[in-house]
């Protein structure tokens, strides 16, 4: 990944709500959504405000010195994931200047990396034959012996 | 050279034409029954709507409406939205053929067919497509015939247009139970199997208010509240033994080996106990334990969400964004709490009840 890239959130295919320093992110194509929490959280507002790989290190790095070794990897761990399941992608965020997150968006102060919570049941429900795969509930409701 | 009507022109320049010349084939089609079978009309109060059901004949009467059997009104003389209904087999209609046969998603979306004006979606259960005209509030829903109607949307029908029309109107229709008292309500989210049912007919059985027990519609202007959609309820034949109460009121008996039991509330003693709705002051997110004793702890606004919108905006055609931002704004506006349901079902109207006195005595900026 170049340091120089810039992402934005995949959007209309991801829709996202960060509250009390939890996030949220739905791919609406793969049914799959995810939660982001701790440091995750300042990475994803930091990226969907248009910095750079490179802005969001340096940003965090300035926020936490004590952890400088720690950032570069962990920030590449993370966009690596986010990207791997299409909920960032290569582009400019159309807002002119990037604005960091207020203090008060953010999550604790402590640098406390985490990854990618992936949560993948409301896929299996959209892949599901809608006639075969159901149980006597009706759709969305899988049978309990069918494996997707 | 003849020249297109103005309207025309819009339909297909905006890529209506496809789907507004489907709709309007169905509604000749719809009008062709009515004529021929006669027209029964219902009127209902649904989310603070009035909405009238135009049947073509009987055959889908009771399927079709019989879930909303409490709010029955007959205040709805200028309806908000009107929805046609009307099946080949017993009228002898027959709608246009459609084109579509290979273009459809699981949800049902029919590709070309989906605007914002026009909604188009093949029903695969029944074999039938509801139509939905944005613009005037008007949805044809047909049927091959009222015998493929499975028993599920017996027990809540005509989900996906309520669903579209409430999502236009600032409403929620929800995947989630709603019980509560005279204090206000709690909202019990998560997806099939995570305690929902039980948990609203613990409550309902002790004596609790009971808005829904699978889908319910929220609205947060200009409070915070619920409203009741169905009176039904649907209980896995496993889980009948712990509402005994409730066995007269099965409308399957005979069918539970392969079907839950869809218990009609309206039609017993459990009648009073619906609700039009309530205040909302909680969100719950149900877990079974398997320890005997029900407990609540705090849970992040982030956990109702994913409890709450995945569920909800997936199950649904069309089903997106909107869903989830609204949700969002839900979570943050009330408490969220994690239930631990416990064996001993009495518990759980006890936990719950607790939790709506306390929600009464602390201002609700406070409780948030």
């Amino acid at each position: 990944m170049n340091l120089s890239t810039q992402f934005r959130v995949n959007t209309p295919n991801v829709t996202h709500e960060t509250i009390d320093g939890e996030t949220v992110i739905v791919n609406l194509v793969s049914g799959n959504y995810y939660s982001l929490q701790g440091t995750g959280v300042l990475i994803w507002l930091l990226v969907e405000r248009g910095f750079s790989v490179e802005a969001v290190i340096d940003w965090l790095k300035h926020r936490y010195p004590s952890k400088a070794s720690e950032i570069e990897p962990c920030v590449l761990s993370l966009l690596g994931q986010l990207s791997e399941e299409d909920l960032i992608v290569p582009g400019a965020v159309p807002s002119s200047t990037p604005e960091a997150p207020s203090m008060n968006e953010s999550v604790e102060g402590r640098f406390e990396p985490q990854a990618l919570q992936k949560f993948t049941d409301m896929q299996e429900l959209l892949l599901l034959d809608p006639i075969h795969e159901v149980d006597s509930a009706g759709w969305p409701h899988k049978k309990s012996d069918v494996t997707v | 050279m003849s020249t297109a009507p103005a309207s025309t022109i819009e339909a297909a320049r905006s890529g209506d034409h496809l789907p507004r010349s489907f709709f309007e084939d169905c509604q000749r089609a719809f009008e062709a029954a009515a004529e021929l079978v006669g027209e029964f009309d219902q009127c209902f109060q649904l989310g603070g709507y009035g909405v009238r059901l135009r049947f073509a004949g009987t055959a889908l009467l009771e399927n079709m409406s019989r879930a909303f059997a409490p709010a029955a009104s007959a205040s709805a003389h200028v309806p908000d939205l009107t929805i046609c209904l009307w099946d080949s087999e017993s009228s002898g209609c027959q709608p246009p053929r459609p084109q579509w046969r290979e273009h459809r998603s699981l949800r049902g979306e029919v590709e070309g067919y989906n605007t914002t004006r026009f909604y188009t979606v093949y029903e695969h259960e029944s074999g039938g497509f509801t139509l939905f005209d944005r613009e005037r509030n008007l949805a044809n829903v047909w049927v091959p015939a009222a015998n493929r109607v499975p028993y599920w949307i017996k027990g809540s029908p005509l989900r996906t247009v309520l669903y579209w029309w409430m999502g236009l109107h600032q409403r929620q229709l929800v995947h989630a139970a709603a019980v509560g008292n005279r204090s206000g309500g709690v909202l019990i989210a998560g997806k099939s199997g995570s305690g929902k049912s039980t948990t609203a007919l613990a409550c309902l059985t002790a004596g609790m208010q009971y808005a829904g027990d699978d889908y319910v519609i929220v609205d947060q202007e200009p409070t915070t509240c619920v409203y009741n959609l169905y009176n039904t309820a649907k209980v896995c034949a496993n889980h009948l033994h712990a509402f005994p109460q409730l066995r007269d009121l099965i409308d399957n008996p005979g069918k539970l080996d392969t079907e839950k039991a869809l218990i009609f509330l309206s039609d017993g003693a459990f009648a009073s106990r619906i609700v039009s709705g309530f205040p909302l002051r909680s969100v719950l997110v149900p877990r079974v334990t398997g320890l005997r004793d029900t407990r609540l702890k705090k849970a992040s606004p982030a956990l109702a969400l994913a409890a709450l919108a995945p569920t909800t905006m997936f199950a649904h055609p069309r089903g997106g964004e909107q869903d989830f931002k609204r949700v969002g704004d839900l979570v943050r506006a009330i408490p969220c709490y994690l239930l631990e349901c416990g064996t001993d079902l009495q518990q759980i109207p006890l936990t719950i009840t607790a939790l709506l006195e306390s929600s009464c005595r602390e201002p609700l900026e406070a409780q948030a």
